[in-house]
Order: structure tokens, then sequence, then C-alpha cells
């Protein structure tokens, strides 16, 4: 009797194992194993095609990308111009979408809210199709526009120069609504007392938003934020459909660089070693947005 | 006065909406209007507005291309993928919301962590692994590898909903004897039922929608709609009546899903970390 006790504590307090173990194996299978192994492949020189085994280079590999590659800078040029150029305008562009929508109280705001999710869920090849067509520097929609205005044709993504600002026009598209969506939510979910208060002190509207709506949503603004700039480094189906990184290198982020490097050159040590740059980069703004996570919970209405 | 100015603003509030819905509505809906129209209609310019719908599109690409293995083949890898990702899932994620041991907090975040990590740095040793394995451009491959970012997911959205439910029912049944896993699999799970559901259209989604793993360790058998789709692009031209009409048909689950799903889409698309 004492032993079954025993064992039934034991259970009681070890029993998460089983519920736990077979994630945690299956994730370490797929995720962590090939991870070590592409660390271990960005210290070799192995090129998939050539018949030959891996040379062990050491360091090498990362000596060559971040001193010695001009195309790496290229590359970090442009992912650091893409991310400029989209994340804050997204967040600027989609704070306002939000203020405005918070004001409708009708039915309608189901099926407004219902378009805002459209954009983020859809398929992203889809996307860069619709973008593909719209952009079309002959049939195109927005070529159609410029006509209507009385303004020359642009060839959007054919050009090195408005390559780059078209892939993140398309961007923008995609994710505003996304800001919008989850500002909105944070928006809806902020206590009324401050506000009730403000009125009885006769703030102003802009005084409101200024010192009582932006300083309560600011945990949600920065989730928003590190969500999205993490995404961006991820940018590939995109920037696949709509340019494939061209014309030149105009739009070829990082990520997509590093894609290139593996399948195109196949210099799977390279690659390796850009991947882990990348795998870097993105888990420190991954550990800002849990140890934001962590630090308080972060509410806003559902759906 | 300020019953005028009051006006003003409100039209000027629905003004800014429509503009707003337009931009957001629009391409998608050039996207319809190009896959309806014949392939002249489709390279007029100006674009026509104003002409005789077809259907030719949808049926063709069925006939001519390989289009219903590509929808079979997503239909596939996302079903499996999804049932798997949900039974790991749920399990790990009631372990880590009903036990509080040591280091749980870190385990969940860990796992958190995974679905944020960029797919590029997985695709090198994976693809590698794949080739070593033979399962390359087999549903198989993406079933499993799709776990990398679904099965993190599933784990995060879950947890939060088993940790909505109050633990009293479940305490009281095992303490009538039930085992945990019964008690799980009895009492939890069909309390968390919808976000069950909800997770499972969202993990769907997410698999029907992926197009980087896809592209690269998939070949000709096990072709998925998305990289289907882009091989109408083709160096010698773009076929613009099978590449739009496959993108409404790519799109028809995902939207009907999404409707589905409104409640739990904040939720879902910040990975949880908005409540």
């Amino acid at each position: 009797m004492r032993r079954s006790r025993a064992f039934q504590t034991f259970k009681r307090k070890y029993v998460w194992v089983f519920f736990v173990a077979p994630a945690v194996v299956v994730l370490l299978g797929i995720v962590i194993f090939p991870l070590i192994f592409s660390l271990s492949l960005s210290l070799h020189e192995w090129n998939i095609i050539r018949a030959g085994g891996w040379n062990w280079t050491g360091l090498d590999n990362y000596a060559m990308i971040l001193f010695m590659d001009p195309y790496f800078r290229t590359a970090l040029k442009v992912t650091f111009l893409y991310l400029a150029g989209t994340v804050p305008v997204q967040f600027a562009l989609g704070l306002a979408v939000a203020l405005i929508l918070y004001r409708i109280t009708r039915k309608i705001i189901g099926f407004l809210r219902t378009s805002l999710v459209f954009p983020s869920i859809m398929t992203p090849i889809v996307v860069g199709i619709i973008w593909r067509l719209m952009y079309n520097p002959d049939m195109g929609m927005l070529n159609y526009f410029l006509k209507l205005l009385g303004l020359p044709p642009v060839n959007w993504t054919g050009s090195p120069l408005s390559a780059l600002p078209s892939v993140m026009m398309a961007d923008i598209w995609e994710w505003t609504p996304f800001m919008a969506l989850i500002l909105l939510a944070g928006l809806q979910a902020l206590p009324k007392e401050p506000y009730e208060a403000a009125i009885v002190d006769g703030a102003s509207a802009g005084q409101v938003l200024r010192y009582i709506t932006l300083p309560l949503l600011s945990p949600v603004m920065i989730v928003a934020i590190l969500i999205r700039l993490m995404d961006s480094f991820k940018t590939f189906d995109l920037i696949f459909v709509l340019t494939g990184g061209g014309p030149g290198m105009s739009t070829e982020i990082l990520n997509y660089y590093t894609y290139r490097y593996g399948f195109k050159f196949f210099h799977m040590g390279y690659a390796s070693a850009l991947s882990w740059l990348l795998v870097v980069t993105v888990t420190v703004i991954a550990l800002i947005l849990i140890k934001t996570m962590r630090s308080r919970g972060i509410y806003a209405a559902g759906g | 006065m300020g019953f005028i100015t009051g006006k003003i603003k409100k039209i000027i509030f629905v003004v800014l909406t429509v503009i707003v819905f337009g931009i957001i509505l629009f391409p998608p809906f050039v996207l319809f209007l190009t896959s309806v129209k014949t392939d002249i209609d489709a390279l007029a310019f100006p674009p026509k507005w104003i002409f005789k719908p077809t259907i030719k599109n949808y049926v063709q690409i069925f006939q001519t291309s390989p289009f219903l293995r590509y929808i079979l083949n997503s239909l596939i890898v996302a079903s499996l993928n999804t049932f798997i990702a949900l039974v790991l899932g749920s399990l790990a994620a009631y372990g880590l919301a009903r036990y509080t041991f040591k280091g749980s907090e870190n385990i969940s975040f860990w796992i958190l962590s995974i679905r944020m990590m960029p797919p590029v740095a997985a695709i090198i040793p994976l693809y590698i692994i794949m080739k070593n394995l033979h399962i390359l451009d087999t549903p198989w491959c993406l079933v499993l590898i799709y776990l990398t970012f679904n099965l993190p997911f599933t784990v995060w959205m879950m947890k939060g909903f088993f940790e909505d439910v109050p633990r009293e029912i479940e305490e009281s049944a095992l303490i009538d004897g039930c085992s945990e896993f019964d008690v799980f699999r009895k009492i939890a799970l069909p309390l968390v039922s919808p976000g069950l559901a909800a997770t499972a259209i969202l993990v769907f989604i997410f698999s029907w929608n992926e197009f980087l793993f896809a592209l690269i360790l998939t070949g000709t058998r096990a072709t998925t709609l998305p990289v289907g789709i882009i091989l109408y692009m083709k160096e010698t031209g773009i076929n613009w009546g099978y590449m739009t009409a496959g993108g409404i048909l790519a799109l028809i689950p995902v939207v009907i899903f999404t409707m589905l799903v409104q409640k739990h889409l904040v939720k879902g698309l910040t990975l949880g970390a908005l409540k």
C-alpha cells in the first residue's frame, strides 16, 4: 500500500513527461538536429553538385561573408532598406486605420474586420501573382491609373530603381491590414476608466490620444512591430514571384541571397553560414519579443 | 456650427474607410476579373471593364494541366500535417498547461521560439537529410517538415485554451480514479474543442499556403498548389489565365476557413502574444 502511494506521487510528479515528450522529441529531430547539422556544415566547404566530401574550413565561411563578400553587403543593404521602408510605414498606416475603424460601432465592422484579415492570411504566392498582375507594364492596373492621370508608364518591377519600392509597396499592402487588425483589437481592449476621467477633466481629443490611448496601447504596438520586424527578415514568396531578387541584386534581401547560394549555386557550407547569421539576427528579435510576452500579459479583444 | 463640423468629420471618416477598403479589396478583385477573361481580353490595354465573362480558364486548367493533382497533394499534406500537429501538440500543450514543473515555462517559450525561426535556416540541412532518407518529392516529407512551424504553433495555441478552462472538473475526475490520460481525452479535450477546431483550421491554412519548403523539397510528383501555380510562369511567358484562375481556386478554402475562425485570428496571427 505504501509503495503504491509512493508510486502515485511519483506518477503525479512526472506524468507531464508523457504528455510533453513526444512533441519535444519530434522538434529535437526536425529542428534542433538540422540546426546543429547546419552549424557544422557552415564550418565546412561543400558543393553538393561536385563530387567530394566536406572540407573543414573552420570559420572561413563566416570571415568571407563578413569581410570579403561584396554581394553580402549589397544583400544586407537591401534588407535594411526593405525593413526600414515597410515596417514603419505599415505601423503608421495600420495605426491610422485602427483609429478610424475604432469609431465604427455599426454591424459593418464585422465585414471590415474580415477584410482586414484577408491580405495577411492569403496564400503569399497568390499575393505575389496579384501584384505581378497589377505591376505588369503592358496591361497592369497601375500603369492604367497613371495613364488616366496623364502620367507616363513605369516599368515597376523591371527597373533596378523602382523594383525594390514596388516589392515594398506590395508588402505594405499585404501587412498593413494585419497591423491595423492587431492595433484595433488592442484599442478595443483598453480600459474605459481613464477616458471617463479625461472627459471629466475636459481633455481635448488630441490630448486623449497623446496622453491616454497611445501610452496604454504601447505594449500591443511593441508586439505588433516586433512580429512584423521578425517576419520581414523571412520575406521570400513575394520576392520570388515579383522579381526573383532582380533586376541585378536590387531586391535580394539576405533571406533570398541565402536561398540562392544554397539552391542555385549549391555552396551548402557557405549558405549554411549565411543562414546562421540570419538565425542569430532573428533570434535576437524573437528573444526581445518573448521577453515582452513573459514580463506582462498583453490583452487585446480577440476577433 | 458644432453640428456641421460633426457632420463633416463623419463624412471624412466614411470616405477614408471606403478608400482604405477599396485599396484592400481592389487587387484581389483584379485577380478575379482577369481569371474570368479570355486571353485576348486579359491582355487588353486599357483594361476592359465590360466583357463577356468565361469559365474557360477554370475548365482548361484541370483539363490541360495537372492542377487536380496539385490540389490533391496540397490536401494530403495539409490534412495529415494538421492531424499529427494536433495530436502531438495538444498532448504537449495539456502537459505544459496543467503540470507546472521546474522549467515548464522555459520549455513553453523554447517551443514558441522554434516557431519564429527563419525557414531558410532549416531548409539546407533538411534538404540533405531528406535526400539521404530518399523521401524527397513525396508528401510525407512535407507532412513531417511542416511540423517545424505547425507543431510549435499548436502547442502554443492549445496551451492558451487549456489554461482558460478551470481545472476543478479534471481534478475531481482524477480523485474519482480516472487515469491522467483519460482525463485529458474524455474531459479536457472536449472542453477545448472550439479552440481545437480553430487551431486545426489555422494549421491547415499555414500548410496550404507554404511555398519555400514545397519549392525545394518537391520535384514533379509531390508538387503542391502554390508551387504548381508558379509553374504557369515560364521563361516563354506567363499564362495569366491559368495563374489567376489557379490563384482564385487556392484562395477559396482560405477565405471560407478564415470566416470560420474570426474569433481566434488575432491570437493566432500573433502566436498568442495577444490574448
